[in-house]
């Protein structure tokens, strides 16, 4: 080996871990937001001696920190002609939201049928948000490609700083997306922000499950699974009523998590290897340290 | 005898049928085969010139153009022609950008698994550019060529029916008819009475307000003291020298759209881009003075009970608000969600749509009285529609107009109603407190553009990539810098 190609392959070699390390430092922090639960009971004012965070099974250290101000919440609903028996449900879920949703957060509204459409960017006047869902008229397309949206807005919102959260309004079926569901699942494991969901179709399914076959009740259940999938990786929750007016109440449950969400933030000891690290949380009752909480949160992190 | 009755009316249909299709077909090729509109190079050039002309320039000059009724019937014909040739063009160019973006985005799809991040970086670039090019092609072939266009035809309009309809005025001035219209009397202003009971119109508008502030779609407050003072002040002045009889309530909204509105009982909102894209005093006390107008003619009540002859269960006040307010759609469009009515704005156009007319050509009228009667030029609101109007392409914020007729009907309405008030000397143009105003807002404008600036976008470009191509087209550019005359053959001049 030439001296000059020594020296290359030496200042490449050393400049390998630099970069690496570069990238760890940048995607290190990490900020996550999650609920304290007791049955149904949300606790709020813990401190940071009531909690233990673990990276991959390995304890870390961490802060809890204020939650940032506003909240950059996007509607993502689902709006084709195939969702027109419950279509009824993905409006009375939009208006309940609207309705519940708080002045001060930042607001946007996204639909889907063959292709995702921002209906109305962020928007500080929630009135806004209806107003544009109606001005979109009757669904054109037939098409239901969930996936290619969820991973759509998912990259969309990733390059957005602060606290994000999207609530998906829809069946969670599936028709002709690019995407396949585990291209959508490594995207939300690597997206920091919470997806709620709010399930349209549910009252119809539970009228008609007895005159489906095998594999329309296998769609069903998959679209379900998809659904609770999200909420489930990314520390938020999956709601699937079985009447219209519950929708009010979702929404307001909702909002009432995000006010008393938490908020911790730690360094990363993982690198970006593309594989997926667990994240727990462990949350105690002050007056009980035997009592442990159920908490709310991401599963984990996959780094790209 | 009832399978000979049908055989029989089936023969007929058919019949029918046949010879609609004859009669269509035998059209469409005249139709398609008709050759296009020319005339001669100056008398096009000269008409060009003239359709470049603001509406203020045209109602001064048009009475000296001498264009024959047939130039001016080719001249609309060749802007129809360039209308839909400039419009096809651009649409022709968004289905391109789509097919290349699609064509983008399967490329990347295939190869997802074995690119690099800078190679998904520059695709994802490509992408974005793709996407901006489609959708500024579609907003300009869906949106500024027809805008531009429509003034186009309207401002030919006026050079063809002004110098009659300015003959008839002075005819009238010199026999006195002038005096005989509705709303003449502009001596007895604050004397008359329009419409009785204006006050039993303040709770529907104290209920609407509230409303509207619930349903969130109402923008935050102007916050500075000098620009709510000074427009409350303006618009008190020309409330005094209106048919008011209700207290004005002005609250000044801090969004960029250029709107005013006025709901029943006197509540009138002024917004910031209205403030902003007036250029003196007498422009924005006409378009205040518009709005008072609908206040004391009553034209929120009205449309209530118009609402209820067409037997619509909804909220009446709402539906005024859907009817007078600029930025009404939205509104409108919520309430329909929030009480269920899904099929709200069709009833609406089809409705209520002859009564907005009526009411808008009516506000104009008064509104055109009460800025003459508080000491303004009242060729200041033409002057602002003017303004608006001549900004061809121009077509974000111009909510003012958008449920409101046709430009060339409001411009000679208001012409003819200046023409009729009795002469004033020492009409207010402008004023130092207009300008002392300005710089204030200057500071407000200047702290919304920040907070815009840094208003977290889903459409926001990806970071690192080169600015996205833009088609080189600002408001109040001439058509023509997209799409450049044709060159015509001088053959069959008129």
């Amino acid at each position: 080996m030439s001296g000059t190609r020594r020296i290359f392959l030496r200042q490449a070699l050393t400049a390998l871990p630099l970069l690496s390390a570069a990238r760890a430092q940048s995607l290190g922090q990490r900020s996550v937001y999650f609920t304290v639960e007791d049955g149904d009971r949300l606790i709020t004012g813990l401190g940071e001696s009531q909690f233990r965070v673990f990276e991959d099974g390995q304890p870390v250290p961490f802060r809890l920190l204020e939650p940032e101000k506003p909240v950059l919440l996007t509607v993502l609903a689902e709006y084709s002609q195939a969702s027109g028996l419950y279509l009824n449900d993905i409006v009375t879920a939009a208006r309940a939201l609207m309705d519940a949703a708080p002045e001060g957060n930042w607001y946007s509204l996204a639909t889907f049928s063959q292709e995702l459409q921002i209906v109305k960017d962020f928007t500080r006047m929630k009135g806004e948000i209806l107003a544009s869902f109606d001005e979109i008229g009757q669904p054109f397309w037939g098409e239901v490609n969930t996936y290619d949206a969820v991973f759509e807005i998912l990259e969309k919102l990733e390059f957005l700083p602060g606290r994000k959260v999207i609530v998906l309004i829809g069946s969670g079926l599936n028709t002709l997306s690019r995407q396949t569901m585990a291209d959508v699942q490594r995207k939300a494991e690597a997206a920091a922000l919470n997806i709620f969901v709010m399930g349209a179709g549910t009252l119809l399914r539970g009228l008609y499950d007895s005159y489906l076959d095998a594999a329309s009740r296998m769609n069903l259940l998959q679209a379900e699974a998809f659904l609770n999938m999200l909420a489930k990786k990314t520390g938020g929750q999956a709601f699937f009523p079985r009447f219209e007016v519950a929708y009010r109440d979702i929404a307001r449950t909702i909002f009432t998590m995000l006010d008393s969400q938490y908020r911790l933030q730690y360094e990363s000891r993982v690198k970006p290897d593309n594989r997926f690290h667990r994240l727990r949380v462990e949350a105690r009752d002050p007056r009980d340290s035997q009592k442990q909480y159920t908490v709310r949160v991401r599963e984990g992190w996959r780094w790209y | 005898m009832a399978g000979k009755m049908a055989f029989r009316v089936r023969n007929c249909w058919r019949s029918a049928v046949s010879v609609l299709l004859s009669v269509s077909l035998a059209a469409a090729p005249a139709a398609a085969q008709r050759p296009p509109a020319q005339l001669a190079p100056e008398v096009r050039r000269a008409l060009d010139e003239a359709l470049q002309k603001s509406y203020n320039d045209l109602f001064e000059e048009a009475p000296r153009l001498e264009f024959s009724r047939t130039q001016i019937e080719a001249m609309r014909e060749i802007l129809e022609n360039r209308q839909t040739s400039c419009a096809s063009e651009f649409r022709r160019r968004a289905e391109a950008h789509a097919r290349d973006l699609r064509r983008e985005q399967d490329s990347l799809r295939a190869a997802t698994t074995r690119i690099d991040d800078a190679e998904r970086k520059q695709r994802h670039c490509r992408i974005q550019n793709l996407r901006a090019l489609e959708s500024q092609a579609r907003v300009l072939a869906e949106h500024a060529i027809p805008v531009a266009y429509e003034n186009r035809k309207a401002k030919l309009e006026l050079i063809e029916k002004w110098p009659e309809e300015l003959k008839r005025i002075r005819e009238d001035i010199a026999a006195g008819r002038h005096l005989q219209r509705k709303w003449g009397d502009v001596k007895d202003i604050g004397f008359r009475e329009l419409v009785p009971d204006q006050e039993k119109d303040i709770k529907i508008g104290q209920e609407t307000v509230r409303e509207m502030k619930m349903a969130g779609l109402m923008p935050p407050e102007v916050d500075n003291p000098e620009v709510k003072r000074y427009v409350t002040q303006l618009a008190q002045r020309i409330g005094k020298h209106s048919d008011l009889r209700v207290p004005l309530n002005v609250t000044v909204l801090n969004s960029k759209e250029i709107n005013a509105f006025a709901l029943p009982g006197g509540f009138l909102f002024i917004q910031r881009g209205l403030l902003e894209a007036a250029e003196n005093e007498a422009q924005l006390a006409g378009v205040i003075a518009h709005e008072i107008a609908h206040v004391t003619g009553r034209h929120g009540h009205r449309l209530m009970k118009r609402a209820t002859v067409s037997s619509i269960i909804y909220q009446a006040a709402q539906v005024a608000a859907l009817i007078l307010t600029g930025g009404a759609a939205t509104i409108g469009t919520y309430y329909a969600l929030q009480y269920g009515f899904y099929g709200l704005g069709l009833v609406l156009s089809l409705d209520m749509l002859g009564v907005s007319r009526e009411m808008e050509l009516e506000a104009d009228q008064l509104g055109v009285q009460y800025a003459w009667n508080a000491g303004f030029d009242p060729n200041g609101f033409i002057h602002f529609f003017d303004k608006m109007a001549t900004r061809e392409g121009y077509v974000n914020g111009l909510s003012w107009f958008r449920t409101h007729p046709p430009f060339y009907a409001r411009m000679v309405q208001s012409k003819r109603e200046i023409l009729f008030l009795p002469p004033k000397d020492g009409l207010t143009v402008n004023s130092t407190e207009f300008d002392a105003m300005k710089r204030e807002l200057k500071k407000v404008t200047e702290q919304a553009e920040q907070e815009e600036k840094d208003r977290p976008s889903l459409l926001a470009p990806v970071q690192g990539c080169p600015a996205p191509e833009k088609i080189e087209f600002k408001p109040g550019d001439p058509i023509e810098k997209l799409c450049p005359e044709p060159a015509e053959s001088s053959s069959g001049r008129r």
